[in-house]
């Protein structure tokens, strides 16, 4: 995702805003991001009434459920300073450590998701049956990709660090995979009080 | 007191040591070809793609010029029969794509690219790999959107595709499909591009140029990245939808399920009005580097410019549905949608206000980048004009799809983006090709163009506001009224215009072909510039500057030149940019490492369309591209953006190397 | 220095530039002039009722504000042009700018578009206005035609519930508010003498008022591409005074009586029966059991719609208003027609000799050939088998010829 350092940044020049190029880039990238987001919510917010003749938001989900499954994915973050901090330690088995378990708990939330859709699938909401059930789907699948990426990036560093062929400061490419892997969590949360708290 | 700075020459101490050479971990050896045509398709050199950027637009601005040709020839005489209704459809629909997406979008790319770094004296952009992968992506999205073509028609929904029109059901073709695929693909290359110009703009700049140093190019081109960068993501959800609705059945926009059609309109208009500034902007950027250097005066009121070029950029978000005055949104809607599409009137307005100022008083040489800068001042002035008349939303509902808003929007970006374009032709061509472009072919091009484009949109003024709607296959004679100067007469004025239009711009392809031909060579400095990008060789090095000029002034390279007496208050010449391009090389600087030629973009973007066709033909093809994707990703990431130093010859650490060649 | 020479050519200005103005404002009334003067049926700038009027009466004074800035600044760019070319002059002051010249020309702008602001703000509230509404007319846009269904309104006589299309007709002088809505895709309804434009969209209702002052037709035509055959989407809207109009209603509430046995025309309605009244209804129509026709088109046609023809020969136009069902002579007699004498030539409808028989025949040889439309049996899948649009019937020239004297007495 992220491009490896360039020579400026390589050899530590500093920079006019004082970020290195791929902090920023990456900062850009997740506004970019926001207004993504932006639209599938909006979207989700005008179609959440319409269900047609299929099933009520109310009806399918799974508020308990959810709510423990959002808490895991709130963790991951915690767990994701823990990463940056011994990243930046430059404690290796500290970095791998913390980036496995904000890997699996992140999969853990994927599997959730996975799950919950299964079980509203079961209930009579299908992609098709309703607004409601396409723009709920379309907006928890983007980001519910958005996670799987996010663990696919954590677990390739893992591997990456373990045979230590970071390319480019190390320290910075756990602290970008953390922005994005923040990024993502701030938005569940959004997504969570607009879609599941929030009553229709 | 003498203007002229000496850059402080750059110490080998001042440089820090080069890292340890890591090794290269990708599955595929770099490339190191530095002649032919691999050390064009695996480059990341800004220069290379920057060309490569304009000779594909330059590509599509001639398939989307045949594409209008056609239909003013379908719509010369009444009930044409040139074209079909289905194929007019898509001739007009493709005509739209093609010059917004693939023509105007692209070459002002091409500019950004070339341009930016050299500006602000950088040796290239913040990601080299993702500005290749960038222009790749966008050939792929190209190749796609005009794909359909060939495999069952074009899309036929006019670009902005309003629903339910695009649906399944009103337009069975594959054509949208291939749309929508094509521009999420080329939405990719926009996003990558805005981030890393932006990057680069905010990061690389040498020092001493502080922002309100910044040439007024870079300025606005910063301005519409930062546009792209959210204007991007609104269009990827709009096309999602659509996408998912034709392919997997969701009921984004259908009607039946309860569906509200202008949810379409509002998520393509929120990208297609800021869309409209990040199309015009970059003219604006050329035009205000071209007006001082051919009036011998700094821009008028620069800080006004760059303010307001910002401020175009902020209100540009809050007029969208200025677009959408017919469409039933309510009157207090379109109340505060048509004043704050007036207010955006007044920062375009100063900016015509410090043009027209820049050149008064000056000492103006008109050549034929003079001549398309002041033609874009003109023509824009009156497109801005028909603009206010339907800000004013009551008489906008007499206008909206009709010929009037035709007329307007292509004095706009003709009259406006593509003349600032082909003033940035002329006035970089010597920069890019170290050959300058024949000026009085120049002249006679400019001339041509003008009276075409004329002729072409300014009747169109009059088919519009007698009320012939757009996006008609035919007319007929039953609405065209009576006497000499009715829509018959101007229709079939508009479309001799639109051959003469053709020819002016046959007549800069035969400049092209012939200044390529020609021996000589430009000189470093033709026009007496006055920014950076011109304080090095032409075409400048792989590395753009020997050593990286440090910044005083706005208009550094015109303060290194000439000084003013501090008694006569006379403007004397004191440096030649000989000179000054000389001392530089003098006290160039010692390891200059530019980023490796890369196989990983061009396999990562090539990855894109094979998805897309996947997509509409057969899964298990996506899923291929899909896998390539994600091998090109570990590809790129495990291979360090510079080859190691020992990769070159003589090796990196060494003495007295300026260039560094990988090696053969 | 550089200030002197300004002040030097502000007062040379003046003259000069007073030519140009002079010459651009000349030329740009020519032209202006020459384009109105055609007499274009949908001319935007030739307002027939109080709606088009007030948005005339904004719109004027715009383009003519716009025509003065304009001048100004080609004039101050043509003396900037000739007067600062390069003739030697020594290099001019770096100047930056002057702050005041530049804030003063920020607020002038800002100040005469708050102006305009204030106007259009009133004219936007004062065209959405629907509480003085006095005659309520449903129009509903399909893929390429409009239909008019008139709600029971006792007062205008409209006892029962009046479906027609093609045109339009209102009664003078009186408020009209149009529901629109659509059947399938986006259209736009448009008819420029007497208001702007009002998207029609599904599952949407949209209001549009209009008035007309005088009697006539005024021209009009869809403006949302609405997909193949957009650009003949047409409409008109024909205004009676109150009396016509009366009488108007008064033969639209009328059943379509069945043609004298033993006629051509008595042949052509059994033609039709076997074919058109799966789509068309005709009201009064009877099957040969005595038992009422009624068509289903949303059977066969995608937007479930097609143009009721009871009293076809009422209207001027066929086939959404795309072709003239009167010849071209009886055409200008009825659109030049004074408002006095426009009702009565209107009310008289299509007589045998003005039939345009030509297109009619045409139209039922081949529809499709004529309009282009969504009609080839083969390819109708993703619509399940429905069209959008009349498909060829393969109708023989002799069953044209009998349809032809049917429907001719669809008066």
């Amino acid at each position: 995702m992220a491009d490896a350092a360039v020579h400026h940044a390589d050899h530590g020049h500093h920079t006019s805003t004082g970020l290195s190029n791929n902090k920023l880039g990456m900062w850009l990238f997740l506004g970019s991001e926001c207004l993504l987001f932006g639209g599938l919510i909006s979207t989700y917010m005008i179609y959440r009434g319409r269900v047609g003749e299929g099933p009520r938001p109310g009806n399918v989900f799974d508020i308990p459920f959810t709510s423990v499954s959002s808490f895991v994915l709130l963790m991951s973050s915690l767990t994701m300073v823990l990463a940056v901090a011994a990243a930046q330690k430059r404690d290796d088995r500290g970095t791998t450590l913390w980036l496995t378990v904000t890997g699996l708990l992140g999969a853990t939330f994927v599997g959730g998701q996975v799950y919950e859709f299964t079980a509203m699938y079961n209930e009579g909401l299908g992609y098709t049956t309703s607004l409601f059930g396409s723009a709920f789907y379309t907006l928890t699948g983007f980001h519910g990709v958005h996670v799987t990426v996010g663990v696919i990036m954590l677990l390739s560093l893992v591997a990456i660090i373990k045979r230590s062929k970071v390319p480019g400061d190390k320290a910075e490419v756990v602290e970008l995979v953390g922005l994005y892997w923040h990024f993502v969590d701030v938005v569940w949360i959004i997504i969570f009080t607009l879609v599941y708290l929030i009553p229709t | 007191m003498a203007i002229i700075e000496r850059p402080t020459p750059v110490t080998e101490a001042a440089l820090p040591a080069p890292a340890t050479p890591t090794r290269t971990f990708g599955a595929l050896r770099r490339p190191v070809a530095t002649t032919g045509w691999k050390s064009w398709v695996f480059t990341v050199d800004h220069k290379k793609l920057g060309i490569m950027y304009g000779v594909v637009a330059m590509f599509f601005f001639i398939v989307g010029g045949i594409e209008a040709v056609l239909i003013r020839l379908q719509l010369a005489a009444p009930d044409g029969k040139v074209l079909s209704a289905d194929v007019y459809n898509q001739m007009f629909t493709m005509h739209a794509t093609t010059m917004v997406f693939l023509f105007v979008m692209p070459m002002a790319a091409a500019f950004a690219n070339y341009f930016v770094p050299l500006q602000i004296g950088a040796r290239d952009v913040a990601f080299p790999r993702i500005n290749a992968f960038g222009f790749w992506t966008l050939v792929g999205g190209g190749i796609i959107v005009n794909l359909s073509w060939f495999f069952g028609g074009a899309a036929d929904g006019g670009w902005f595709m309003y629903a339910p029109n695009s649906g399944p059901v009103f337009s069975p073709s594959n054509g949208v499909d291939f749309w929508a695929l094509g521009l999420q693909i080329t939405g990719i290359a926009s996003l990558t591009g805005a981030i890393n110009l932006i990057v680069t703009v905010l990061n690389m700049r040498a020092p001493g140029m502080s922002l309100m140093k910044m040439p007024v190019f870079t300025w606005l081109q910063l301005v519409v990245q930062f546009l792209l960068l959210f204007a991007v993501p609104v269009i990827t959800v709009a096309l999602f939808l659509l996408s998912f609705q034709r392919n997997f059945g969701a009921t984004f926009f259908d009607v039946s399920a309860g569906a509200d059609p202008l949810l379409w309109q509002h998520l393509f208009w929120i990208f297609g009005h800021p869309e409209v500034y990040i199309l015009i902007l970059p003219s604006f950027g050329i035009i205000s580097e071209v007006l001082p250097v051919f009036s011998k005066k700094p821009l008028f009121g620069y800080p006004f410019v760059v303010f307001s070029g910002a401020a175009i950029g902020f209100v540009g978000w809050g007029v969208w549905a200025h677009h959408m005055f017919a469409s039933g949104l309510g009157p207090v809607s379109v109340a505060v949608f048509s004043i704050a599409t007036m207010a955006i009137a007044i920062p375009t307005g100063v900016k015509i206000v410090n043009w027209t100022m820049t050149i008064w008083g000056g000492k103006l040489n008109f050549t034929a980048a003079m001549h398309f800068a002041i033609g874009l001042v003109v023509l824009f002035t009156i497109g801005g004009l028909s603009g206010v008349t339907h800000a004013v939303a009551p008489s906008d509902t007499q206008q909206t799809d009709t010929y009037y808003i035709v007329a307007h929007f292509h004095y706009v970006l003709f009259g406006g983006a593509i003349f600032g374009l082909f003033s940035g032709f002329y006035y970089w061509w010597p920069k890019m090709f170290g050959k300058q472009l024949n000026e009085r072919l120049g002249k006679a091009n400019f001339w041509l163009m003008v009276i075409g484009m004329n002729m072409t949109f300014g009747p169109m003024h009059m088919i519009g506001l007698q009320g012939q709607p757009r996006r008609m296959y035919v007319w007929t004679e039953a609405r065209a009224g009576e006497g000499f100067f009715n829509i018959a007469f101007w229709n079939r004025v508009a479309s001799i215009g639109s051959i003469i239009l053709a020819f002016g711009v046959l007549l800069f392809l035969i400049n092209v072909w012939k200044t390529a031909r020609s021996k000589q060579v430009a000189p470093l400095d033709p026009w007496d510039a006055r920014t950076l990008e011109w304080m090095t060789t032409s075409p400048p090095k792989e590395h753009n500057f020997d050593a990286i000029p440090t910044v005083h002034h706005l208009d550094e390279f015109f303060h290194r030149k000439y000084a003013q007496d501090p008694v006569t208050h006379e403007i004397k010449q004191v440096a030649t940019a000989e000179d000054i391009v000389r001392e530089q090389e003098a006290n160039a600087d010692k390891h200059i490492h530019m980023p490796s030629p890369s196989y990983w973009p061009i396999i990562l973007a090539g990855a894109l369309p094979i998805i897309a066709l996947g997509l509409i033909y057969a899964i298990p093809v996506a899923i291929v591209g899909g896998a390539i994707v994600v091998l090109a990703m570990y590809g790129w990431s495990l291979e360090p953006s510079t080859a190691p130093d020992t990769d070159f010859d003589p090796p990196a650490s060494g003495e007295g190397t300026k260039e560094l060649a990988p090696l053969g | 220095m550089i200030r002197h020479s300004n002040q030097r050519s502000g007062v040379r200005m003046s003259k000069s530039v007073r030519r140009i103005v002079a010459t651009a404002a000349g030329l740009s009334a020519v032209a202006f002039l020459a384009g109105c003067a055609s007499n274009a049926p949908q001319d935007t700038w030739q307002p027939k009722g109080p709606n088009a009027q007030k948005i005339d009466d904004l719109q004027k004074p715009v383009f003519a504000i716009a025509g003065v800035v304009g001048i100004i600044v080609f004039a101050a760019i043509a003396y900037a042009v000739f007067r600062f070319k390069d003739r030697g002059q020594p290099i001019p002051e770096q100047t930056h700018g002057k702050p005041v010249l530049e804030i003063g020309m920020t607020i002038l702008p800002a100040l005469i578009l708050a102006g305009i602001g204030v106007f259009t703000f009133q004219t936007i509230f004062d065209l959405a206005k629907t509480d003085d509404t006095e005659m309520v007319i449903n129009v509903t846009g399909q893929q390429w035609w409009w239909e008019y269904d008139y709600p029971v309104q006792e007062q205008y006589g409209i006892t029962d519930p009046i479906i027609t299309s093609g045109q339009l007709v209102i009664p003078t002088g009186t408020k009209v508010l149009l529901r629109e809505t659509s059947r399938d895709v986006i259209h736009s309804y448009w008819i420029p003498a007497l208001n702007g434009k009002r998207d029609a969209v599904p599952g949407r209702v949209h209001y549009l008022r209009l008035e007309a002052d005088e009697p006539g037709i005024y021209a009009g035509q869809c403006t949302e591409f609405c997909g193949l055959s957009h650009a003949v989407m047409r409409m008109e809207a024909v205004a009676l005074d109150k009396d016509d109009f009366a009488a108007w209603v008064k033969g639209q509430l009328s059943l379509a009586a069945s043609p004298a046995e033993g006629t051509l025309a008595k042949e052509g309605e059994s033609v039709f029966l076997n074919q058109c009244v799966r789509c068309h209804q005709v009201n009064g129509l009877k099957k040969a059991d005595g038992s009422p026709a009624i068509a289903a088109p949303e059977d066969n046609v995608w937007s479930g719609a097609a143009p009721n023809l009871t009293h076809l020969m009422s209207r001027n136009t066929f086939a959404g208003a795309s072709w003239d069902l009167l010849t071209k002579e009886c055409r200008k007699d009825v659109w030049g027609a004074s408002s006095e004498e426009f009702g009565a030539k209107y009310l008289t409808g299509v007589t045998e000799e003005c039939l345009n028989q030509t297109d009619l025949r045409r139209w039922l040889r081949n529809a499709p050939a004529m309009k282009p439309m969504y009609a080839d049996p083969t390819k109708l899948e993703p619509t399940d088998g429905k069209y959008r649009g009349m498909p060829n019937l393969g109708l023989t020239e002799d069953d044209i010829d009998k349809l032809v004297a049917y429907l001719a007495t669809l008066k």
